[in-house]
């Protein structure tokens, strides 16, 4: 079936500042199917699409579309051509509803009075074809993750588009929302559009894709159909020769994580009822109790937003509970300050690494030992020891492969895999009691995410224990001993290793199982 | 009755360059430009409104035309600077003041030299609207006033339409939120945030000129005494709203005729305690109304499409 194709990307290049992003990369769609872009972070995936968009311009190569060049300067040329994209990062206004973000930018019918029913009237057919069910009078900010997906999708296909693009569709999705965007995705292409699915997860393109192209370091490496496609192959073309694949956590299913705990001491970390609330009274965890025995890998899964940042937060000191107790090693330490905690009891991967985890006009050096300068041996007395310092720092930068000029490079010079690196490093760089990760692989190529989970399985040999609070359920279900479910700040379920079912946490994620249990309560 | 009707005639009057000034600040914030330069262009506005009047023989078109032209031109620098240049918003509003303040008295100096006594301008007259104006108490209070007093309530109630029931209101509102969003629709951030700071300039500009053309008749040096940054003020309080900000101005425009009334009453305070007032209240208003408010989310940023978020 040689099909003519309907969009053609060839030799594209893009360069910022003086990284080259794309080099030379060609791509190429077919009407009716859905196109994986594959490739790990860096790989310039979105960047393409992006140009494509007319986000970016591109500095040189040639589009073309139905057989004739496209010349995009902007987002509007795109859009007016059939071309629509739905960003990682939603692109939506917050204090908007459902309609006003879909209806903006184009042509209403009544633009001096507003009145939109009959686009309402299209947004709920659309809904219905699509099964992308919305409510157009819902404030967006309301929306949970899953619907403002829709949202951002029902946007393209309102437009008209020919082809749709998604930029890491799945993020934040539980399971069950991956497979009914998955259907909706077959039910567009079946009416003739076309989907380009941009994505990391080697599992989602296998399982949705009809032809996978796969990108790396900025440069195509193979474009395959599905029936030619395997695993095994793609994971080479992601991952080049940079890997033994054989030794690695990333691709062993699991099999590497052991399940030696010691039960007989005091347990690493006990949440007693530990609970917090804003100053407005807005509570985010209610009632915690959980414990992490030494040796001891606890993940806790959910949504992004139900409380995993309060809870890392907590554990680390740097917000009080309102109410509980968190015991390290049989001892209360709950209002214990920051640099007392970071004395060999606790450290801290955080989430957001910009705010909460660097300094950018600070050098690697002092990103790298920010939090512990107070402690041996980078202190002495009042002063920091800066030979014994750089000497430190230098062996990080080594082992931890960071990117940079040297130690006195700016830290703001660093890519955001790089600054990624610094943050796991400086997390390491001590003997502690507890680690708590918060998305520790975000933005990380597989081969440096095989580097953390080996760091973390490590752990376990010394009796350390780690609280890995991660938005990625497989990496959750790859290393983890237990697995707590977060919703809403509370803790819907612990599951044991044994136990692990990608759909029972995705129910509790949402939510699911524990609204039956109210609902059992209220009825009994 | 009769101290009542003046003190609401004069609330009227005092809350027009309130309005004017408040309402141009929050149309560029709506494109995410935060004008800080109102106590400079209001006070280059009142100078050339002065002398525009002056030089053509009295006239007050043109002298409020002369205002706007210079409050557009000082908009349309802060766009080009923080839009177009991408500079930090404040940094060019502080420098927009400075030159506005400076102008404002060096402007004069040239074109009228330096005079004992500064010529006098006419002051604006008040339009009685036929029959409105002959009822009873709401006639004197509401309806026979200057024509900047009608101009600036029909703006508030314009701009709250444009901004919520149109298109192109969606629209600027949305640049003001999340030009990503804005962008990636089609929709031009740049002429946008231009066109609204331009406008709010030109508005600002004409709330300077409203000084001299109603209440003294001529120009005197930092004769805005501080309304502009009250502005600033009253902008957030309203929650960049349009009818908001004109509740606010009469609030504010209470409370200025409120001390100035004390002050010629002879009440034994300092005078000086007394001109603390609109500030004081400033405070207290934001303390209890602040946490409410919201502000446009982009506010004060620059749009750079092409940079890379980390």
């Amino acid at each position: 079936m040689e099909k003519e194709a309907i969009l053609e990307l060839r030799n594209i290049r893009k360069v910022f500042d003086k990284t080259v992003a794309l080099d030379s990369v060609s791509f190429s769609l077919y009407p009716g199917e859905i196109h994986g872009l594959l490739g790990g972070n860096g790989a310039g995936k979105t960047t393409l699409m992006n140009i494509l968009y007319g986000l970016y311009r591109k500095d040189d190569g040639e589009i073309d579309f139905h057989g004739k060049k496209l010349n995009i300067q902007g987002p509007r040329d795109a859009i007016n051509h059939g071309i629509g994209m739905v960003h990682q990062h939603f692109l939506q206004i917050g204090n908007y509803t459902v309609l006003e973000n879909i209806v903006l930018g184009t042509n209403v019918a009544h633009p001096g009075t507003m009145k939109l029913d009959a686009e309402a009237n299209k947004i709920i057919e659309l809904g219905n074809r699509f099964r992308l069910p919305v409510d157009p009078n819902a404030v967006v900010d309301t929306l949970p993750v899953g619907t403002r997906q829709k949202v951002e999708i029902l946007k393209a296909l309102y437009r008209g588009v020919e082809v749709l693009i998604l930029d890491e569709p799945t993020t934040n999705l539980t399971p069950q929302e991956v497979d009914d965007l998955f259907e909706s995705l077959r039910v567009i292409v079946n009416e003739g559009l076309s989907i380009v699915f941009i994505t990391h997860k080697l599992r989602e393109v296998l399982h949705v894709c009809d032809r996978i192209t796969v990108l790396r370091e900025g440069r195509n490496i193979t474009s395959l159909t599905r029936a030619e496609a395997s695993e095994e192959i793609f994971v080479r073309a992601m991952v080049g020769d940079q890997m033994n694949i054989e030794d690695s956590v990333y691709f062993s299913h699991g099999s590497m994580a052991n399940t030696a705990v010691d039960e007989s001491s005091n347990p690493a970390l006990e949440m007693q009822n530990v609970s917090w609330k804003t100053k407005e009274g807005i509570s985010r965890l209610s009632g915690l109790n959980f414990q992490i025995k030494r040796g001891e890998l606890f993940g806790v899964a959910g949504v992004a937003g139900n409380g995993q940042r309060e809870l890392a937060e907590c554990v680390t000191g740097v917000i009080i509970p309102t109410d509980g107790r968190i015991l390290m090693d049989g001892r209360d330490v709950t209002a214990l300050p920051v640099c007392e905690l970071l004395k060999g009891r606790i450290s801290y991967i955080p989430e957001d690494r910009l705010h909460d985890g660097f300094l950018p006009k600070a050098n690697v050096a002092q990103n790298l030992i920010l939090g512990y300068h107070r402690q041996k041996p980078y202190c002495e007395g009042v002063f920091i020891k800066w030979n014994t310092v750089y000497d430190k720092v230098r062996d990080a930068i080594g082992e931890y492969k960071i990117k940079t000029n040297g130690p006195e490079d700016p830290g703001g010079n660093l890519s955001g895999g790089n600054i990624q690196r610094v943050m796991i490093a400086r997390a390491f760089s001590m003997d502690s009691q507890v680690l708590v990760a918060h998305n520790p692989t975000r933005g990380l190529d597989i081969p440096s995410m095989d580097f953390v989970y080996n760091k973390m399985l490590e752990r376990k040999k010394t009796g350390a224990a780690t609280l890995l609070i991660s938005e990625d359920l497989d990496e959750l279900l790859l290393i983890c001993d237990r697995v707590a479910v977060l919703y809403r700040g509370q803790i819907v379920g612990i599951l044991d290793r044994k136990d692990f079912d990608k759909y029972a946490i995705g129910r509790l994620m949402s939510g699911i199982q524990a609204e039956e249990t109210a609902d059992l309560r209220a009825a009994s | 009755m009769e101290s009542l009707i003046t003190f609401l005639r004069l609330t009227l009057l005092s809350m027009v360059p309130f309005v004017l000034a408040a309402q141009g600040t929050m149309l560029g914030g709506r494109a995410g430009v935060f004008n800080v330069a109102q106590e400079g262009i209001m006070l280059v506005g009142a100078s050339l409104g002065f002398i525009g009047s002056y030089l053509a023989g009295g006239s007050t078109l043109v002298g409020i035309l002369a205002a706007m032209l210079v409050g557009g031109i000082f908009g349309l620098a802060l766009a080009y600077f923080t839009t177009s240049l991408k500079m930090n918003q404040f940094v060019i509003g502080l420098s927009l003041l400075f030159i506005g303040t400076g102008l404002s008295t060096l402007i004069p100096k040239l074109v009228i030299g330096v005079t004992l006594s500064q010529p006098l301008i006419p002051t604006l007259k008040d339009l009685p609207i036929p029959l409105l104006s002959n009822i009873p108490f709401l006639g004197r209070v509401l309806f026979s006033h200057n024509i900047l007093v009608y101009f600036s309530i029909l703006l508030s109630i314009g701009l709250w339409y444009f901004l919520f029931r149109t298109q192109l209101g969606l629209e600027l509102r949305s640049v003001g939120e999340n030009p990503n969003a804005a962008d990636s629709l089609g929709i031009n951030t740049s002429k946008h945030r231009y066109v609204t700071a331009v406008l709010g300039g030109m508005l600002i500009g004409l709330a300077g000129a409203y000084l001299p053309m109603v209440y003294t008749g001529t120009f005197t040096e930092g004769m805005v005494k501080g309304r502009g940054w009250l502005t600033i003020a009253l902008t957030f309080f309203a929650g960049w709203s349009p009818l908001p900000v004109l509740y606010g101005s009469l609030f504010f425009a209470g409370i200025e005729v409120a001390s100035y009334r004390f002050q010629a009453g002879g009440i034994a305070i300092p005078y000086q305690y007394l001109l603390m007032v609109p500030y004081l209240a400033t405070i207290l208003v934001m303390m209890f109304t602040f946490r409410k408010t919201r502000v446009p989310g982009f506010l004060g940023n620059n749009y750079d499409r092409e940079k890379r978020s980390l």
